[in-house]
């Protein structure tokens, strides 16, 4: 007997009928990207609250084109699945900190947050690492003497020392570690003041928590899904739309979906479209994304996309979307006024 | 003398009387999901469409186990992610009463990780083990990559991220490191045995210095249960009521770890839907719900097709992108 391939179903509803779903196709990117942005606009007319409304697309890079646009008609949106809280730099410098007043022994973290100072190279980081190792190995005399260590250091063992105790709540260690953590940030990084709002809210998170181990078991396994969204309070006034990625948009549901860039090539992906089982998960993937709208879906494809990596132009719709019926699946195209 | 014994009451169900019941539940739900409910014990396999209620099924199964007195510390309901089982759980508590909020609910991470907390020691680390991420589970590679002297050789040596994701895969898929390089790095094929000693020392680098990274921890935990009869034991008789959401994209190592749990009573309910299986890349294999009537050959599968969500159009193109799928 062979394997069974998939579970057969077939989903039906008591819902009205509803609105014929659109294929809609556009001369470029940016005729696509301004074709959503005029929808979404006449949707507001409507009186679906942006709330209601979803863009979602097979990779984070597809939004690019579609950001600007929406920046630039002053609509408010939010993205996710693209880089996350836990993943950038000043936040995992954060928790490096934190690691190794949990656990001394924690050499990655020890070579992060040493070779944040000026001055110490990985050379003096390896070797200030092995005097911890060594010399250091019980957490009694773990504090001890560190004075032989360059002016630098010192004042990172200060730090840590101050708020080794374990009576000071985590949020109190946090808020030191920032203060001693900030200006070497405003040197690291550009746009230190945007990601100065990240460690608010690592602040913030924190205050949850009695403990640094369970503060840090859930940042590596609980992540927050991305930079304040998280802290965002609930039933804030900000009305806003989302843009996501189908695999963040799992389990959701909007009012009005968009599907951009069901183009062949991106949406299965080129790579997926060599080997039988990822062209099934990307089939799968369009499968999710349909099933997130309840009322309008509206799914888009440019054309003329030139894709570096074969040398070929991509005109086509997803070949899982190719073909199906018209009275199934509307065709549209987007034309310029004038 | 002789002597009587009293039997203290048995932990398990006490017999309910359906009309006792606080939730209307035949009539609360539709059939598929009553049916889904009110299935109590053995394994079971719910496939649930899109919009289809399934939340809503879960919560009132939890209330309904509740009901029937099941203690509700000894449900456990595994996750995707932790807000979906909090989720559950707070709506399970609205429907029913504040009881089930003591349901057990996490991710399989998460759960492993309060396990592993507590016998640390009979798998030889503290405690206060460190869990490392993927970029820290890199860098240790890196490191390691150049104290053997990997990354000045004229050849070329896999980048850290490739030796970490090598090293990930082989463990969630419990794929030999030959047959993974074969398929997707046969140029890499003649460093197997380098690969390989890098691959050995991450793992006693991570022991030597009391950090897991994530796949850990569901080896360990699968390791722990697996050695130790007693905490296999105790823990199956703990957790006597388990589900799992989101079925479809679990790994094989957590396939193992709902095998291990439910051994002493094979009351695992599982609910995904293999069409929306979207996490081949992160080592979730479709394998685990496309099998499961195999591994628990007692399996009830109930479908739930009814949907809420959308309108008929939009069902049909969804139902039309599926039917072009392989069969």
């Amino acid at each position: 007997m062979s394997a069974r391939h998939k579970y057969l179903k077939t989903l039906f509803t008591n819902k009205s009928e509803g609105n014929l779903p659109q294929l809609i196709i556009a001369e470029n990117e940016n005729l696509q990207s301004k074709f959503v942005v005029q929808k979404i606009l006449e949707l507001r007319e409507e009186g679906i609250p942006l709330e209601e409304i979803s863009v979602l697309f097979r990779s984070s890079f597809l939004s690019f084109d579609l950001e600007i646009e929406l920046a630039k008609s002053n609509i408010p949106f939010r993205k996710f699945g693209g880089f996350k809280f836990i993943e950038t730099a000043h936040v995992k410098d954060m928790i490096a900190y934190l690691r190794v007043l949990e656990n001394p022994r924690d050499v990655v973290a020890w070579n992060r947050i040493l070779l944040i100072i000026d001055g110490v190279g990985p050379r003096s980081a390896e070797k200030i690492i092995e005097d911890i190792l060594h010399r250091r190995a019980d957490k009694a005399n773990f504090w001890k003497d560190y004075n032989r260590y360059p002016q630098s250091v010192r004042e990172l063992f200060e730090l840590l020392k101050s708020i080794s105790t374990d009576k000071l709540p985590p949020a109190e260690k946090a808020s030191r570690i920032i203060t001693y953590y900030h200006p070497m940030m405003k040197k690291k990084f550009d746009d230190h003041t945007k990601r100065k709002k990240d460690l608010e809210m690592f602040e913030q998170i924190a205050e949850r928590y009695k403990d640094v181990g369970s503060f840090l078991t859930d940042l590596v396994l609980e992540p927050p899904n991305e930079s304040i969204a998280d802290i965002e309070p609930v039933g804030s006034d900000d009305e806003y739309l989302t843009l996501s990625t189908i695999h963040s948009a799992k389990g959701l549901e909007w009012h009005s979906v968009f599907i951009v860039y069901a183009l062949d090539g991106r949406f299965p992906t080129m790579y997926a479209a060599n080997n039988v089982e990822e062209l099934e998960e990307e089939r799968r993937l369009m499968y999710v994304a349909c099933t997130r709208a309840k009322e309008y879906l509206f799914i888009t494809y440019p054309i003329n996309i030139y894709d570096r990596e074969s040398g070929t132009i991509l005109t086509k719709p997803s070949r899982f979307l190719e073909g199906l019926n018209e009275k199934l699946l509307e065709p549209w195209v987007v034309d310029e006024e004038g | 003398m002789k002597k009587y014994t009293l039997k203290k009451p048995a932990d398990g169900l006490h017999i309910v009387h359906p009309q006792r019941f606080q939730i209307d539940y035949k009539n609360e739900l539709n059939k598929a999901q009553y049916e889904t409910v009110t299935s109590v014990n053995g394994p079971h396999l719910i496939i649930a469409g899109a919009g289809t209620g399934k939340t809503r099924t879960i919560v009132y199964r939890v209330a309904y186990l509740v009901e029937l007195g099941v203690k509700p510390e000894h449900i456990l309901m595994l996750t995707f992610t932790r807000k979906a089982a909090q989720e559950m759980l707070r709506r399970a508590s609205i429907l029913l009463d504040h009881r089930c909020e003591r349901v057990s609910g996490g991710t399989f991470h998460s759960f492993a990780n309060s396990i592993l907390r507590k016998y640390s020691n009979l798998i030889g680390y503290e405690r206060n083990f460190t869990i490392l991420d993927q970029g820290d589970a890199e860098d240790v590679m890196s490191l390691i990559r150049t104290r053997l002297k990997l990354d000045t050789r004229e050849r070329r040596f896999p980048r850290k991220e490739t030796l970490y994701g090598l090293y990930s895969r082989s463990v969630n898929t419990m794929t030999s490191l030959n047959q993974m390089l074969s398929i997707d790095y046969p140029h890499y094929l003649e460093d197997e045995p380098d690969i390989r000693k890098v691959h050995e020392l991450y793992t006693e680098y991570k022991i030597t210095h009391n950090t897991m990274d994530y796949d850990d921890l569901l080896l360990n935990f699968n390791k722990l249960l697996k050695q130790n009869e007693p905490v296999r034991a105790e823990s199956s008789n703990h957790f006597k009521y388990i589900m799992v959401d989101e079925y479809q994209d679990t790994n094989k190592l957590q396939a193992e770890m709902i095998k291990l749990l439910a051994f002493k009573h094979q009351n695992i309910m599982v609910v995904g839907d293999d069409s929306q299986a979207i996490y081949a890349f992160r080592g979730a294999t479709i394998r685990n719900i496309l099998d499961f009537p195999e591994e628990f050959p007692s399996c009830k599968t109930i479908k739930l097709e009814e949907n809420y969500r959308s309108t008929q159009a939009i069902l049909n193109v969804a139902n039309e992108i599926l039917k072009r799928a392989i069969d």
